[in-house]
């Protein structure tokens, strides 16, 4: 009977065999599509200018070169905007990760009073906001324009954030925060010193979450800061792909070589994309673990 | 504890609301405390600018308080849908974003469905594994990996076009006007393919096998499982994500459009953000801007509303609210 049951579940009928065939072919092609304009970026940007001009499918280098690596990274302007886009992803997510765990503990304790209130306000936030307009001024009437603070300041909360923390919060057992409770502990010893150990993997899932947000985003750069000192990598890195698109109407693009260098402007922005994705693939392995682990978190209705 | 607060509050009148409120606060001060920056910083960065939209109905102009600017009515509203350049960018944002909903919100069920099926676990890793990475850069890298492909000079496309015998010129995908929609959804679905992916495999994980061991007894194929079980098992989560799309329905991607514009195809893809964008910040009008920023957020919760209550009579357990 096991036998029988156990070679039902393992065979496939022919067609199944197929199917499995082409469903195989279709993922690794997706695969293929994901993975290879990374790889082809990488290549690019170690190749000659020279020779990679003439563009197509990018499996090795060709003639492997540094040069353009050598020249963006004497650029002052990258070392600015690394640093400030660094800066913003690290402070923002610690101020954030702060912010939220303050809101979300009190919201997850039934003797709360006003926690539905409250809730029910900061979900609406989620449903409606004033727009860009509105935001602009309050941020301008703020003297927040053309300040450091406006990259972490505006976005120090994500309201679908703090709802997942406050659902981990609400299934840790109460019985731990009792007890200390009643050893006279104050609530902002019971968060720090019970809880917050407790929720590692909470709290790293949202790490990145606010981290991916805050690295990738530049919006708040094209809106509130013109200061060159103040400007963000991803800004930065559109400023010179966009300088493209901006001349692209002519269908044949000549890549213009640069009198000061032997540089392609292709092979210019290859590198900068390849410099600026690097953060991001460092930080992989940690965001693929831990995101996964959040999304499933998030996606438990609560 | 309870108890004994109850027995007082029986025992003696109830006192005001007033005081009822200062004796809770007292109690727990500590934990108003804490809860008070989250609420501070939601007043401040969330609803003052909700208070704000009131500019849409009034005579705004740059140096005034808001609150002494006179109240012109619907004025902006009416000057707003008098404008062509609004109603286009009206347009292409109902047409964008329905060919994201058509295409970005099926596709990562079926890919799901698919990594579902792979038997060797190692593949399965490496599918997963692959498909995450663009949800993790930036649009800029996004726009910068199109270019990297599809420039007409440089880009890897033609080396592609070659293999299925095609030799001819090719056209600046990134600048063609009949292409420039197409190339706005193709990467919508491209980046944002494996975080729907990991939320319903993270689903499908969670189904009991049980369920398609009887099947398979049973005498149903792979395809009639996937039917039968998979997909009314994780069709919560299909609702719940429908719900959020629909209501980001008025919000065609400007981190994405922003970076994908240029002059030649700026016609096809304006959207309602780019146009507040340029109306407000570029041109300083903040009325009317902001006019048109109260009417892509009002209608944004009303789609949500309207969604969830169907969700809701469709499927009692579904909805979102």
């Amino acid at each position: 009977m096991a036998n029988k049951r156990h070679h039902k579940l393992g065979a496939a009928t022919g067609g199944e065999r197929v199917g499995q065939v082409l469903n195989g072919v279709f993922l690794g092609l997706m695969v293929l599509v994901t993975i290879y304009p990374f790889w082809h970026v990488v290549m690019y940007s170690l190749s000659d200018s020279h020779v990679s001009m003439s563009g197509g499918v990018f499996l090795w280098p060709r003639e492997f070169s540094l040069l353009s690596y050598q020249q963006l990274l004497s650029t002052r302007q990258l070392y600015i905007c690394y640093r400030n886009s660094i800066l913003k992803t690290l402070l923002g997510t610690g101020i954030a990760l702060l912010l939220t765990a303050l809101t979300a503990y009190p919201l997850s304790l039934p003797r709360f009073k006003g926690r539905g209130f409250f809730s029910l306000m900061i979900f609406f936030t989620m449903l409606f906001n004033g727009g860009m307009i509105p935001t602009y001024l309050l941020i301008r009437d703020l003297h927040l324009l053309d300040t450091f603070w406006v990259y972490v300041l505006p976005a120090a909360m994500s309201a679908y954030n703090m709802f997942i923390l406050r659902n981990f919060f609400q299934s840790i057992p109460p019985s731990l925060e009792e007890s200390a409770l009643l050893d006279g502990a104050n609530p902002f010893q019971v968060l720090f010193h019970i809880v917050l150990p407790l929720s590692g993997p909470a709290l790293a899932a949202l790490a990145m979450f606010y981290g991916v947000a805050l690295w990738n985003g530049y919006m708040d750069n094209v809106l509130y800061v013109n200061d060159a000192n103040l400007q963000l990598l991803q800004n930065y890195l559109r400023q010179l792909i966009a300088a493209a698109g901006a001349k692209s109407g002519t269908v044949s693009e000549m890549a213009d070589v640069s009198a000061a260098s032997r540089l392609t402007e292709e092979t210019v922005k290859m590198t900068v994309i390849t410099v600026s994705v690097i953060p991001v693939l460092i930080v992989y392995p940690f965001l693929q673990k831990y995101y996964t682990k959040g999304v499933m978190v998030g996606s438990v209705k609560g | 504890m309870s108890n004994l607060t109850n027995h007082r509050a029986s025992a003696v009148p109830r006192p005001s609301l007033k005081s009822r409120i200062l004796s809770t606060i007292h109690k727990d001060w500590m934990l108003y405390l804490m809860f008070l920056p989250g609420l501070v910083y939601i007043l401040l960065f969330k609803y003052a600018p909700m208070y704000g939209v009131t500019i849409a109905f009034k005579d705004f102009k740059i140096g005034m308080d808001i609150m002494d600017a006179p109240w012109v009515g619907l004025k902006h509203f009416a000057d707003l849908f008098g404008r062509t350049a609004f109603l286009r960018a009206l347009q292409n944002n109902i047409i964008i974003s329905f060919a994201k909903l058509a295409f970005g919100f099926p596709f990562p069920i079926i890919l799901s469905l698919m990594i579902n099926e792979v038997r060797s676990s190692k593949m399965k890793k490496l599918v997963q594994t692959s498909v995450i990475l663009p949800n993790f850069v930036s649009w800029v890298v996004v726009y910068g990996l199109f270019y990297a492909i599809l420039s007409p000079n440089a880009g890897a496309l033609k080396d592609v076009l070659r293999l299925f015998g095609y030799e001819g010129a090719l056209p600046n995908l990134l600048a063609s006007q009949s292409a420039a929609r197409t190339m706005v959804v193709v990467s919508h679905v491209w980046k944002g393919a494996g975080m729907g992916t990991i939320v319903y495999l993270a689903a499908i994980t969670g189904i009991d096998q049980g369920l398609y061991e009887a099947a398979s007894i049973d005498g149903a194929g792979r395809l009639k499982q996937m039917w039968h079980i998979t997909l009314p098992c994780i069709r919560t989560t299909i609702i719940v994500l429908l719900i959020f799309r629909v209501g980001e329905m008025m919000y065609a991607g400007f981190d994405q459009i922003f970076v994908f514009s240029n002059d030649a195809i700026i016609s096809k893809i304006d959207i309602i953000d780019t146009y507040v964008y340029k109306l407000g910040l570029q041109e300083r009008k903040y009325g009317i801007s902001t006019a048109a920023g109260l009417f892509q957020s009002f209608t944004g919760l009303v789609l949500v509303l309207i969604t969830n209550w169907i969700a809701k009579r469709v499927d009692p357990e579904s909805g979102l609210i």
